[in-house]
Formats: C-alpha cells, structure tokens, sequence
C-alpha cells in the first residue's frame, strides 16, 4: 500500500453500510455486518470501498443530512465497529473512503441548533443567514421536485438561512475561518483513525457571492487548496474524491495545479455511455472525451455508470434529455429530479451483453471506475419506493430468508427487498451467481482481473480512431510504450470495420481476456467483425 | 520492420493459442541427433504432460542438412511407445528459421517471445545434442514451473567427479562465487522455466548485445539469480552426448572461458549485489554416478602447465598478482609433484576474471593464456582424487565450491578496480 498514486490504477465499490449486511438483526445493515461481507469484495477483485454516509442522522436525505460527523449511526454500530471493519478491511488488501459532507449539516446538527437559538450565539456564523429571500438571486434549484428556494424561513431567530440541497440542510458558511477549521478537524479525526481518503459531497457550492451563480468560485477552490494542503501536510498517500456535477472544463479546476482534489467524478460522461449505446453511435461519447481537458498527471477521473442518485441528466442539452427519458425512462415514474431513477440492469433490460459492453467501457475509458454494489450481479430497483430509495434496497446475497441480508422478520427490513420474478433475491443473488461460471458476478470478476493485469488503462492516454462505421467506438490506451487498442460495437448486430493502425504496423494484438492471438498488423486496413455489442481489448506487442 | 517472430511462424502460433508448456529447441545442423530429442519431447506429451496444452517448437538457424524435416517428420516407431502414448490433444510440432543475428542466443529469444505470446506456463529448452534426453526428463524440467513451484529448472546429471572437469573446476564454482547460487550446470543447454521467467528475460536489453552470442546458456543460469525468482534443480541421471567430432580442450577451454567472463561482465550490475533468488531443492536425489571417464593424462597436462608457465610468464604477470604468479610457479616446480590447491586455483579463476573484465590484455590472448593452467589445475586434481570413493570425491567438489564463494569479497574487489 506504498503507491501515493494507488487511486489511478484502483477499481472503487460503492455501498451503503445499511444496505449490504445486518448482523444484529434489526433490519438495518451494519459494521459487524459488513465485515463478513469483505471477502465477496476481495473475490470481486475491487480495491477501494466508498462508504456512502454513515454517520449520525436524521435520514431525510438518505445520511447526506448529518447530525454528528465524529461518529457512527448507532444503528451501524459503534465507532469501535468502524475500527474494526476497517482493519479487516485494510487486512484484505482493501482500501477505504468516506463520505464527507462539507456544503451543509442537518437541522439537526449541534451547530444548527446553536446557530438558530439566538442571533448572538458564537455559531450563528457556521451557516449563511439573511433577513430577506433575495440574496444571490437566480442561482438555480438542484432539487426543483420539492424544493422552491435556495433560502428557507427559521421561525426560531425568524431569518432565512441558505440551503442548495433541501431545506432540513442548511448551509455551512466557508467564509467563516472557524467552519473551515471545524471542517479540518472532522477529516483529522477520521484520518486518524486511518481512512484513506474521502468522496467530497456537493463540492461546487461551498461558497456564495452576489451576482454569480454561486457554483465553482474562486473562493470555493481556495477552501480546497486549503483542507489539501492539511492534509498531505500530515496525511500524505491520502485521496479527495470530488462530487461536481459538472462540465469538465468546469470541473477542471477542482484539479487545481495537483494541490486541489486528486480525483473528481466524470458526470457528462455517463449519460453519453448510454446515449451512444441506444443511438448506436460513437458520437456523444467521443465528443464528450475529446472535449474533456487535460488533467495533471497526478490526478484521475472517477467513471461510473450508475450509483446511489438517480442517473443524473443535468450535464446534457435538453434534446440530449428528451431522449434519454424517452429511450430509457418512459414511465414517468422513472424520472425524478432531472435524472431516471433505475439501477444498471433494468434501465439495459436485463440484456447481458449490453451490461457487459457497457462495464468493458467503464473499465476501459480513462480513469478510475466506480462500481456500485449489487450492480456485479445485475439487482434490479423498485421505483415505488420514493426519492431514490428504489436504487437502495437490500444486498441480495442468497435466495433464502431476507435473501441472507438480515435474520430479521421482512416487515422490519429498513426498505422491502426486491422480489419480483425477474430481478428478486431469489433470482438474482450472489451465492447463485458465485456458483455458475457463466455469471454475470463471474463475468464481472474476470473483467476485474483483466483490468488490473496492466496499469495502461488506469494510468494511460486516449487516442481515438474513427473508421467509417460510426457503431463500432475504438480507442487506444498508451502508456509509455504499452499500448491497448479497444474495439467496441455498439449495436445489437454483427459489424464488420476496417481500421486504419497503419500507426502500429508491426504490433501483434493479443485478446486480453482469452489470450488469441490476431494477425499482426500492417500498413494496409486491419478488418475485424464483432458480434452484437462485442468488444475486443488488444494488447499489443511488437515481436 | 525487423520481427522477432516472422508472420509465417506467427500464423502458426496463432493456431496454437494459449499453452502449458512449450518446449523449445535451437538447432543449426543437427540432422544427426535431433530425432530422438524430438521423439523424446513428442513421447512426453503423449504420457507426461496428457492433458496440458503443449507444442514444441523447432528454431533452426538455417541448417543444410535437413534438420527441420527431421524435426517435423520424427515419429515414433516403436509400437508399444505408440500405443502407450496415444494423443489426447492436438500436439503442434513447429519448425521454423529465426530472424536476426545468428546463433542460441536469437533462436532462444524467439522461444521466449513465442511462450510469451501463447502466455505457456512453462517452457522447456531442449539441446539437440544431448541424446540422453527422455520423455521423464522432459517432464521433469516442466513439472516445477507448471505447479508454479519454481521459475527456473536447472538439470542436474549424475557426473563421475572427473567428468567434465570444466565444468566441476571452473563454471560451476566461479558461478557459484559470483552469483551465490549452487548449480551444478550453470552451462547446460537444457533448462526449464516459467512463462514469468521468459517474459523476464526477453525484456531484457541484452539481446542485442554481440557478447550474448558467446554467453547465452550462461546468461540464462545468470538471470535465474534475479529478485524473487525460485531456483529448481531436476536430476536427470547420466548425461550423453551424440557422438559427434567435437573441439579439442585446447579451444574449448578458451570458448567457455570467454563464455563465463563475458556472461559475468554482461551481468555485473546483478551479481555484485548477490544473488536473491530463492533456491528449491533438488527434485529427486542423483543415481549413482556413472562409470569413471577415460583417465586424465596427468603427466602431459603437468608437462603442459609447466611449459605454458614457462612460456607465458610474461603474459601473466600483466593479469595475476605477482603472490599468485610467484604460488603457480612454485606449484609447478620441477623438482616436486605438481600442486594446485583450492586456494590457488581460486586466486589465479578470480584474477584472470577481472583481467578479462577490465581488458588487461587482449581478451583472447588471456584465455589462451589460461590453457595450461588449466590443464595443471585438472592433473592436480586427478591424482588427488585417485583412490576415494566417489561420495569422498564429490565432498572435495564442494570444498571447491565454497573455497570460491568464500572468495566472493576479492571477487567483488578486483572486479571493481583492475589490479594495475
């Protein structure tokens, strides 16, 4: 665990600590729990565990509403527990990253409650008030489903307080010197006791102006720099994940000069992945890679295909939007916020060789791939759930009681698991799938393992090339002189393509996942045909 | 483009696809030893290795004596062999001509770049010329590297002390001082290896190097000592050679010299750090050892010592210590019986080493110069052997061996700074 750069080559596994496995029999996931689910990760092949947020809290935003940051939800155990998973965790060979909450707290939180008692108590400053509701005026709605202001009405000090997220979330004021400082000290504590990092929450909004749109200013970055420069001052070899839903240029500075974040979620390009696959086309995902700037060489892209939001449409035109609802969320009751509220499967029909083409993209594009549990054995989602609750439910480990997640009676499950013919735990579970060679778990674990047999593909460059057939997206990944040429059809028929590797005249390209190898390749068009949704990666080699 | 696979061999591996084993075997006019290697290799697959995915693969270095025909029609005609060694899978037998410069060293690059390409757990290199070579040896330089036990298979051959005195008095214990690793064949051209251990070695720059061509068997014992790798040693019984004319000890000892020399030269920046390889143990002990070889002429080499020392004296006070050169001279004193003792045959192996590093005098006039030391240093050891027990002789093998590996530190020193 030596390589200060670990997140580039890493493959991450996103879960919820009360969705994965309960051990006490409440319902609810937890620590002990999830300790005896670490070996399924370590098979998996996975290297870094983001824990969505587990900290004290009311739940009304699924944890992202805390109530205490130095502390663990009684109901996932005791701070003692956390130690504990995360030493077997690190025993495995198994990173760990935590969720931090920097843009607001709860109502519920201490400092809330302080702030609100009384205009003259010392925290009053940790959050952004106003005797009116027309400060920053026009800065946009995030949650324009439930939300109809930035600014919400405190009938306790009788002020508004400002508020991106919903209304129980007010907003910390980074412009005071002590929140920032609060802030320092909440990811000390948590270093200490040797997390390895952090995915930081709702970053662009961390700071206010007048007349801006209060989203990535200078002053936000700054605060970055700051809590960056902390921590490798005292914690070096440790990561900050950044949560911008972005543009990339926009997002590009969030890098900073390698002194901001080290790795920041690549947004446009997830909704592309699956444009481009319905349309049949490389071109939404081209554009939006070539389109994306250059990074430091320190810092990494996060990829994923879907995680615990809703497949978020903010980062497309409102053409791009309409088709994506119409293609894969036509029932209306799929769409929430400006996103589709649908796990992997199901928003690809359960069509096994488009979930694998689209986790061969995911692992093969730049930058680390995010997966988010339950997604390795294709679970499906309950949309009648509310919020994005329906993406959340239970891990389905067997087709037994609770489907193995917990020995409590159903009723008592913290939401119902997934039991429909198709998609429920008896169907699709981990022990069916560990068993049958053909699984898509299996599937996923070999994809895994071919994955991290090179580091071009987390560490290296993208150079597109554009045959003339537009369903077939081929890429080659370079690092140093290793080279990986990826060859993608995207639609449900046979292609055949001619590509133009006069470039790597010489190469003999070998399949990496089975070893073949292909002719070598010459001055003249190299012609391959691939099956419907087929993918080869090619490791080349001059011999 | 230059290749080190041409697209004609390349399409044949393409047919074979990933493999367990692939056995490799340079040839350059081999017409009349070759077959029984080839049935050999062919017999193992068929009984040994049943179920592996195996292929053998000929690189001949464009031989004009039918060499890749024999190779490619070997059969086995021995009926009860046939019916024991029925195929359970298809077994490619390739023959093809390498590219680049000629010698071992560019048919051993191109086995190494095949076993790459097919991702072969092991890789066993055979020598055409050893005729002793069986379907059970065969496997037992793959079945090390294919359980993923060891990455390199070393044979050891059941020797008479007095059989292949070059390889007992010089290779074998310099390479042990210089390396750290007990071999008892560090020269063989046989060996087995994993697929790791042929990708290590074909990343290697070397390749290129004209030196290699001289020190290729070696080279590869030497990359045997790298980080982490596992040293086995199979025993594989007598060793025989097909009968065919071969150098005189005259030109040999030069060739092997130069070989060892330049193999220790070539990987300097290894062994001086020592070796960090992890040796296993011997797979099975060694059978008795065979009958003695025809008897050294003690007097013609003790002749032969005396007159080259005589002769060369003023070569090898340029390339000896004047105490070893004054110890030399004193052995070979014409009143007394020849004496060469560990001590100073180490002295004088170390000392025309770093002559040979640092270029003192033409590297070819050293290891001719060498000869006749040589020769003393055998006859010497001959009469000392005379009347012990072969378990006896071996032990004063080893007390050789650990002579020069206690001499590692003057080793180190003289090849870092020349005497003069």
């Amino acid at each position: 665990m030596s390589d200060d750069l670990w997140y580039k080559d890493a493959i991450f596994y996103e879960l919820h600590v009360k969705a994965y496995s309960d051990a006490n029999g409440d319902g609810m996931g937890d620590f002990p729990g999830l300790v005896t689910r670490l070996d399924h990760l370590k098979d998996l092949g996975v290297d870094c565990i983001w824990l969505l947020p587990m900290y004290p809290s009311p739940f009304r935003d699924d944890g992202y509403d805390i109530a205490d940051y130095c502390a663990v939800h009684p109901q996932y155990g005791t701070l003692d527990d956390f130690r504990s998973f995360l030493k077997a965790a690190h025993d495995r060979g198994l990173r760990v990253i935590t969720e931090l909450v920097l843009n607001h707290t709860s109502d519920q939180h201490p400092w809330f409650k302080e702030a609100r008692s009384s205009r003259d108590n010392p925290k009053r400053d940790y959050y952004v008030w106003s005797d009116s509701d027309d400060r920053y005026r026009g800065v946009r709605i995030i949650f324009r489903d439930t939300e109809l202001s930035n600014w919400a009405w405190d009938p306790v000090s009788k002020a508004y307080y400002w508020h991106r997220f919903f209304s129980h979330q007010p907003d910390l004021n980074y412009d005071n010197p002590a929140v920032r400082e609060e802030i320092w000290q909440v990811m000390r504590f948590w270093l200490e006791l040797g997390v390895d990092g952090f995915r930081v929450d709702a970053v662009p909004y961390l700071v206010e102006r007048e007349g801006t749109s209060c989203e990535n200013l200078p002053e936000t970055h700054a605060v970055v720099r700051e809590l960056r420069r902390r921590m490798d001052a005292e914690f070096p070899g440790r990561m900050l994940l950044a949560e911008a839903n972005m543009w990339p240029e926009d997002v590009r500075p969030y890098f900073g000069d390698a002194d901001g974040f080290h790795m920041a979620f690549h947004f446009p390009l997830m909704p592309r992945m699956f444009m481009a696959l319905r349309l049949e086309d490389r071109k939404p995902l081209v554009e939006i890679v070539e389109r994306t700037p250059e990074i430091p060489a320190s810092c990494q892209w996060g990829l994923f295909l879907r995680n615990h939001d809703e497949l978020t449409l903010e980062m497309v035109t409102d053409a791009e939007r309409d088709y994506m609802y119409e293609e894969y969320a036509r029932d209306p009751v799929a769409r929430i916020n400006l996103g589709i509220r649908r796990r992997l499967a199901p928003l690809l029909e359960g069509d096994r060789r488009r979930i694998e083409l689209m986790n061969a993209l995911l692992l093969s594009l730049p930058g680390s791939p995010v997966l988010y549990y339950g997604d390795e054995i294709g679970m499906g989602d309950n949309v009648y759930l509310g919020d994005r609750n329906g993406v959340r439910t239970p891990m389905q480990w067997t087709g037994g009681w609770n489907s193995g997640f917990s020995a409590a009676d159903p009723e008592r499950l913290y939401q119902p698991l997934i039991s429909n013919p198709v998609y429920g735990y008896q169907a699709v579970n981990v022990e069916n799938q560990r068993r049958q060679q053909n699984s898509l778990f299996s599937w996923t674990k070999r994809l895994i393992q071919v994955r991290r047999s090179t580091r071009v593909l987390g560490r290296g460059t993208i150079e597109f090339l554009k045959p003339a057939n537009h369903r077939v997206l081929v890429y080659v990944r370079s690092l140093d002189s290793e080279k990986i040429l990826v060859v993608n059809n995207l639609a449900g028929t046979a292609q055949a393509v001619e590509l133009d590797l006069h470039a790597f005249a010489g190469a003999i390209p070998i399949e990496m996942f089975g070893g073949s190898l292909f002719p070598r390749i010459r001055e003249r068009p190299y012609v391959l045909t691939l099956g419907p949704y087929d993918f080869y990666w090619f490791k080349l080699r001059w011999l | 483009m230059s290749t080190i696979l041409s697209d004609e061999l390349l399409s044949e591996l393409m047919a074979v696809g990933q493999l367990d084993v692939l056995v490799g075997l340079p040839t350059l006019n081999h017409a009349d030893s070759v077959g029984p290697v080839v049935r050999a290799a062919h017999v193992a697959f068929n009984r040994e290795l049943a179920r592996e995915r195996t292929a053998l693969l000929n690189m001949d270095g464009g031989s004009t004596d039918g060499t890749p025909d024999i190779v490619r029609n070997a059969s086995i005609v021995d009926r009860e062999t046939l019916l024991a060694s029925q195929s359970l899978r298809t077994r490619h037998r390739i023959s093809a001509p390498y590219h680049g410069v000629p010698g071992k060293a560019a048919a051993l690059r191109a086995v190494f770049a095949a076993a790459d390409l097919l991702q072969a757990r092991a890789v066993v290199v055979l020598d055409p010329e050893i005729a002793s070579v069986t379907p059970e040896s065969v496997a037992a330089l793959a079945r090390p590297a294919l359980a993923g036990d060891a990455d390199f298979v070393s044979p050891a051959y059941a020797r008479h002390p007095l059989d292949g005195p070059l390889v007992t008095q010089v290779v074998r214990p310099l390479f042990r001082a210089a390396y750290g690793l007990a071999l008892a064949e560090p020269l063989s051209g046989e060996f087995g290896c994993s697929g790791r251990f042929a990708a290590r070695c074909l990343e290697q720059p070397t390749w290129e190097s004209e030196d290699l061509r001289l020190a290729i068997d070696l080279w590869i014992s030497g990359m045997a000592t790298g980080d982490g790798l596992r040293v086995a040693e199979a025993a594989l019984g007598p060793r025989r050679l097909t009968p065919r004319q071969r150098p005189a000890v005259a030109a040999l000892v030069p060739q092997v010299l130069d070989a060892l020399f330049t193999c220790l030269r070539l990987q300097e920046t290894g062994w001086a750090a020592g070796s960090r390889a992890i040796a296993l143990a011997r797979s099975a002990s060694p059978p008795p050892p065979p009958d003695p070889p025809a008897n050294v002429d003690m007097a013609g080499y003790a002749t032969l010592f005396r007159e080259g020392l005589s002769a060369l004296g003023g070569m090898l006070e340029r390339v000896l210590r004047p105490a070893t050169l004054e110890a030399l001279r004193a052995a070979g004193a014409a009143d007394r019986p020849l004496h060469v003792p560990d001590e100073l045959w180490a002295a004088v192996m170390l000392e025309l080493a770093a002559a040979h590093r640092h270029a003192t005098i033409s590297r070819d006039h050293l290891v001719r110069a060498a000869v006749p030391l040589y020769l003393g240093r055998v006859a010497w050891f001959a009469a000392e052997l005379a009347g012990l027990e072969p378990r006896d002789a071996d032990e004063r093998l080893e007390a050789l061996c650990l002579h020069f590996e206690r001499s590692r530190g003057d080793l180190v020193a003289l090849w870092t700074a020349p005497l003069r």
